[in-house]
């Protein structure tokens, strides 16, 4: 008997760890492993829209589809330099000629390095781009990289000093050209993009990141703050039996039923300070200063994106606290009721604290949400005016993609997990005690 | 046992995913296979796929027909973007970047060139152009000037925009010269024939209010960025055009919400007749006379841009044609690239979807000019000669940026023009020197 | 409740469901007015109203499809996402495994991350596994990105559930996975349908994965598709006003369906002490 039972655990616990693989697993490929990166990607100087630092580099690198093509004219262009000019300038021509030639010998002394350069320049002599990084990027010693860099920097500079004193116009112009050739392949040979916790140190000093951060901070906490008095008189308000209801819970879901890309251009076209209707309402109730009000002025702005958040995701909200509000056995009520409390105690006595962690998890939901908010504010105000708007997730999308800046836009969205995770500590520590209790072995 | 039982519904809802996998699958092997079974050899079958903005005119569609009429060996297949210029460009960032080969050839806004060339996500086309003999001087100097970098050609012009003047023919006599001629007639005109502004712009803090601020700038002589890629916007110019700017737009002949004001809030409020002069691109003209929305219709004329100290200035607008650097078929995309950049697509893009050609000789079509009164009109075609550029640099999304905010700064009140311009001079200096 | 208060209650519904609803009905006014009456007037009815939005919205785009589209994916995405969070909050409130608190913070960890953070990798692992321009490729992050939610709302829901009638069930021989399915399931329906809901929602509602991930207009869904009636400079408001109209009702079906589950279940069961 007793060994039976031991199996029986045994299998409970299998069972368990088996039915929760499935969801870590999800989590972690499409959403932590992702998370990870960016992490990573924060600690880097990392550019898309910057040949060189479009990479993540963590030694120095060589750019071979630049380096190869750049190089092929290297020789041809400073031999026909040599032999158009006399004398020194010829011989410093030829020596640097030399100088280069060793340094790409010493570069293609490695095997790997000389296999790749082979490939690439075939690459390019068929016009092909080269698409794969692996090729195109080869990692080199970071003291040969500074030393070949540096050299081919005073190499240019040489050239460009002599070409200020040859007095042959055509001559003085070609020696320019060979010089930018050489500048061009020295910036070919990349330096290490990390850079550690420099980004962040530069964030910390941003106002702009700390105004988006107090926009947000005061958004989430209005917006969750009215989502949850609306949300809880809503909800007490469908769970009564009263004709119609049903009619009524489905109207009032309405609003979070509409796409939020959608529901934010239909705000939009709602407060237009010409032919927005709301606008002209509350303008004619004397509500708001005047029809331009809403959208134009930064507390106006603020004003539009926290209604429109409230109006879209209060049903969500009541939702959620009416499906708490299910797992109080009326036989509670109905005691009380015997008991002589009226409907205000019941609600303070019983509903209340048995609701809590619906509450907190609806809370806990909602900040979540609400601290990362981006589609309503991107399509409604786009961050304006003069950026009274601007979300912090709204801030990091823009440098993400619209500058292509990947290193610091994930500064940015780290920063916003931070703060999330922090607001999620403090739920949790709320919440955890009564989501566990009694329930623990 | 009897678990199998309970899983059976969990079984079949796996199943259904992995039939819709199957499917969606098998769509694309389709496609892929269409497109790798053929080389880059002229006769083999090709699909390239173009990608651009939503078109709601029958353009695209008449471009791609008569484009597969004349190359039957290449199929040219249209992917849709966001109509949103913004949104678009994040959506190419997020293919190229990951070296997509999806899109062989798309449409460009004339500030993406620098920017992508630069990334690595587009391919040089003088290769091309220098083989089939393109004389890029057939095409106005500022949309072949936006789509050069570094030397090299990225990208061709296919349609171009350019900010002009609109104005009310039944209410204005002499239509306005300077900016200090438009404020004073704005003010005088404003109220007659039922409007209620005298002039609209675009104000709002996004892209557009760069094209307005650059007009005022340039039109007093200053420069953002300066020929040598060096900031240059800190000037006595750029200030005194910021002062212009705010005037107009702190005056009460505006609309009050001005700084919330876009092209579609133009457009809208213009062709209900509620304003006596409008800023706004070129295609305003043919909802102007549109009877079905316009109470307007008939009575609207356009003209260059007020003058300030030093001349008239349009921003130049439109859209470019670029390949896509990992495109598998770059011929078969220039092939494409070159016919609608080329006369005939172009003329096509302006019959059918009302589109400003680049190529000068094309106003010179007596069909094209019949098409609106725009064509026709010497004015217009000077406005597009002279258009000035937005700064070309691979860093523009940064400098846009910057401008947008402490431009809107000035528009709301919260730092004076002087303090702009420096806060502009020493950002954008930092941004490019990063 | 007296007659009077009877009356007042439902004047005052009346009220409160018509500023709720406001929005939505003037975007149907705006519905079946003419194109130049749209910006013109703050009149409520016009006097000439239209179904030529309507027609407009259905003949431009292939609204139907994306609604088709929309529907598969959030169908789907509800279903499979109900099965793993039930699975995984069963397990981590009713079964003895170790780090429980561990994995309900890994699975909140999900959804501490700004989503527009993760659009690249996500791209670039959608198209790595060939899913773009498939449902699939969207139903993938969607059970992700709703996970968390669905786990917490169903473990709340679990773990109100009486340990006794699982005691008993044990007892009489049920197996752990029989004792899910029998007991705690059934008894957290309110729970299994809002968490549904909610889930079903938030797909139905997605934007940026949707624009991002599948970029053929037959595999666009109702969020992006609505998008896709603006051009360059101009926002056809009669055709998306018409447009949303058209995809909201199914929604109020569904829910008008679904809405008395949300309010069964635990009450009317045996869990009545």
């Amino acid at each position: 008997m007793k060994r039976k039972k031991r199996s029986f655990q045994l299998n409970e616990k299998q069972l368990g760890y088996a039915m929760v693989l499935p969801s870590l697993i999800l989590v972690f490929v499409v959403v932590l492993w992702p998370v990870a990166q960016s992490f990573w990607n924060s600690l880097f100087d990392y550019r898309l829209n910057d040949p060189n630092r479009s990479e993540l580099m963590l030694s120095a690198n060589i750019d071979l589809e630049r380096y190869v093509d750049n190089h092929f004219y290297i020789n041809s262009q400073l031999e026909d330099l040599a032999s158009s000019v006399e004398g020194e300038a010829a011989a410093t021509i030829t020596d640097i000629k030399e100088k280069i030639n060793g340094y790409h010998q010493e570069l293609v002394e490695d095997e790997e390095t000389k296999q790749k350069v082979e490939k690439v320049d075939e690459l390019i002599m068929n016009y092909q781009p080269v698409t794969d990084s692996d090729l195109k990027y080869q990692k080199i010693d970071n003291g040969f990289a500074d030393e070949y860099r540096d050299a081919l920097m005073s190499y240019q500079d040489k050239l460009t000093g002599l070409a200020s004193s040859v007095s042959d116009e055509t001559v003085s112009e070609n020696i320019n050209q060979s010089a930018d050739l050489l500048g061009a392949t020295g910036e070919t040979i990349l330096k290490s993009n990390f850079i550690g916790l420099k980004n962040y140190g530069k964030y910390l000093q941003d106002t702009r990141m700390w105004k988006s951060l107090w926009n947000t901070t005061f958004f989430t906490v209005v917006t969750v703050a009215l989502e949850l008095v609306l949300g809880v008189c809503i909800a007490l308000l469908i769970n009564r039996a009263f004709k119609g209801r049903g009619l009524i819970r489905a109207s009032v879901l309405i609003p979070w039923a509409i796409p939020t890309a959608v529901a934010a251009m239909m705000w939009g076209f709602l407060y237009d300070g010409q032919s927005g209707i709301v606008a002209h309402y509350l303008a004619s109730l004397n509500l708001i200063p005047g029809e331009s009000w809403l959208l134009s002025t930064s507390n106006g702005g603020m004003f539009s994106i926290i209604l429109a958040d409230v109006w879209k995701t209060t049903p969500y909200m009541a939702l959620l606290i009416l499906a708490g509000l299910q797992t109080i056995p009326s036989s509670l009520y109905e005691a009380s009721g015997v008991d002589g409390a009226n409907k205000w105690q019941q609600f303070w006595k019983i509903t209340l604290p048995l609701l809590k962690s619906s509450i907190l998890v609806a809370l806990l939901f909602r900040t979540l949400d609400a601290f990362r908010v981006f589609d309503l504010i991107y399509v409604l105000t786009g961050g304006g005016p003069a950026n009274a708007t601007e979300s912090i997730s709204v801030y990091a999308y823009k440098t993400l993609f619209a500058q292509q800046n990947f290193g610091e836009g994930s500064v940015l969205s780290v920063i916003v997990f931070l703060c999330v995770a922090l607001i999620s500590f403090i739920y949790v520590k709320l919440i955890g005690s009564d989501l566990f209790a009694g329930r623990t072995k | 046992m009897k678990l199998s039982k309970y899983l059976l519904p969990i079984l079949l809802l796996i199943g259904l995913a992995f039939v819709l996998i199957a499917c969606s699958d098998s769509s694309s092997e389709d496609e892929t296979a269409d497109q790798n079974g053929s080389g880059s050899g002229d006769e083999e079958e090709v699909t390239i796929v173009y990608a651009r903005g939503v078109d709601t005119t029958p353009a695209t569609e008449a471009l791609i027909k008569a484009f597969e009429e004349k190359h039957p060996n290449i199929n040219v297949k249209e992917q849709e973007m966001p109509a949103d210029t913004g949104q678009s460009h994040d959506q190419y960032v997020t293919a190229f970047s990951s070296q997509s080969t999806e899109i062989d050839v798309f449409n460009a806004d004339v500030i993406w060139p620098a920017e992508f060339a630069q990334a690595n996500y587009a391919l040089e086309l003088d290769r091309f152009i220098e083989k089939d003999g393109i004389n890029m001087e057939d095409y106005f100097p500022g949309t072949v000037q936006a789509g050069k970098f570094d030397g090299k050609q990225w990208a061709m012009p296919q349609y171009t925009d350019a900010g002009i003047l609109y104005y009310r023919t039944d209410i204005v006599d002499e239509p306005p010269k300077t900016w200090d001629d438009l404020i004073e007639q704005a003010n005088n005109l404003k109220g007659e024939k039922g409007t209620e502004f005298g002039y609209l712009m675009q104000a709002a803090q996004y892209e557009g209010l760069i094209t307005n601020a650059i007009e005022f700038i340039a039109s007093y002589g200053g420069e953002v960025v300066n020929e040598n890629n060096e900031v240059v916007v800190d000037s006595p110019e750029t200030v005194k055009a910021l002062e212009k700017m705010k005037e107009v737009v702190g005056s009460d002949f505006v609309p009050q919400n001005i700084l919330n004001f876009q092209e579609i809030e133009t457009e809208n409020a213009w062709i209900e007749g509620k304003s006596v002069f409008a800023r706004n691109w070129p295609y305003l003209m043919s909802s102007s006379n549109d009877e079905e929305r316009s109470a307007i219709s008939g009575n609207v004329e356009m003209t260059t841009m007020p003058e300030g100290d030093a001349g008239s200035a349009s921003a130049l607008g439109g859209w470019m044609t670029m390949i896509n650097r990992y495109s598998e078929h770059p011929e078969a995309a220039w092939e494409f690239v070159k016919f609608i950049s080329g006369p005939e697509g172009q003329k096509i893009s302006a019959v059918e979807g009302g589109r400003a050609p680049t190529i000068e000789a094309l106003y010179d079509d007596p069909e094209i000019q019949q098409l609106n009164s725009l064509f026709g009109n010497p004015d217009f075609r000077e406005v597009l000669q002279t258009a000035v550029p937005r700064p070309v640099t691979p860093i523009y999304p940064e400098i846009s940026d910057i401008m947008q905010i402490e431009i809107s700064k000035v528009l709301t009140g919260d730092q004076n023009p002087q303090q702009a311009a420096t806060n502009m001079q020493t950002k954008m200096e930092a941004a490019m020197n990063e | 409740m007296n007659k009077r208060g009877k009356i007042g209650f439902y004047i005052f519904l009346i009220i409160f469901v018509f500023l709720v609803m406001f929005p939505f009905i003037w975007v149907f006014l705006t519905s079946i007015k003419p194109v130049n009456e749209i910006f013109s007037s703050f009149k409520w009815f016009t006097s000439n109203p239209s179904l030529s939005s309507y027609e407009a919205a259905l003949t431009n785009r292939p609204l139907l499809r994306y609604m088709l589209n929309s529907f598969v994916v959030s169908i789907l995405t509800t279903l499979l996402a109900l099965v793993f969070a039930s699975f995984t909050a069963y397990a981590v409130t009713r079964l003895p495994i170790k780090g429980k608190g561990l994995i309900l913070g890994i699975v909140l960890a999900a959804s501490m991350f700004p989503q527009i953070a993760i659009i690249s990798p996500m791209f670039n692992l959608v198209t790595g596994l060939g899913l773009r321009n498939s449902y699939l490729g969207l139903i993938i992050p969607y059970i992700t990105i709703s996970l968390p939610l669905a786990i917490w709302i169903l473990s709340t829901f679990f773990q109100k559930i009486p340990y006794e009638l699982e005691e008993s069930a044990k007892l009489d021989g049920a197996s752990p996975f029989q004792t899910f399915r029998k007991i705690i399931f059934p008894l957290a329906t309110p729970g299994i349908f809002t968490t549904g809901i909610l889930v079903f929602i938030a797909a139905w509602n997605e934007y940026l994965f949707a624009l991002t991930i599948n970029s053929e207009d037959s595999w666009r869904t109702v969020p992006v598709g609505i998008s896709m009636y603006q051009s360059e400079f101009s926002v056809p408001w009669g055709d998306i006003s018409a447009a949303t109209v058209i995809v909201t009702i199914p929604i109020v079906i569904l829910v008008l369906i679904f809405q008395r589950r949300i309010v069964s279940g635990l009450t009317s069961g045996s869990v009545k002490e």
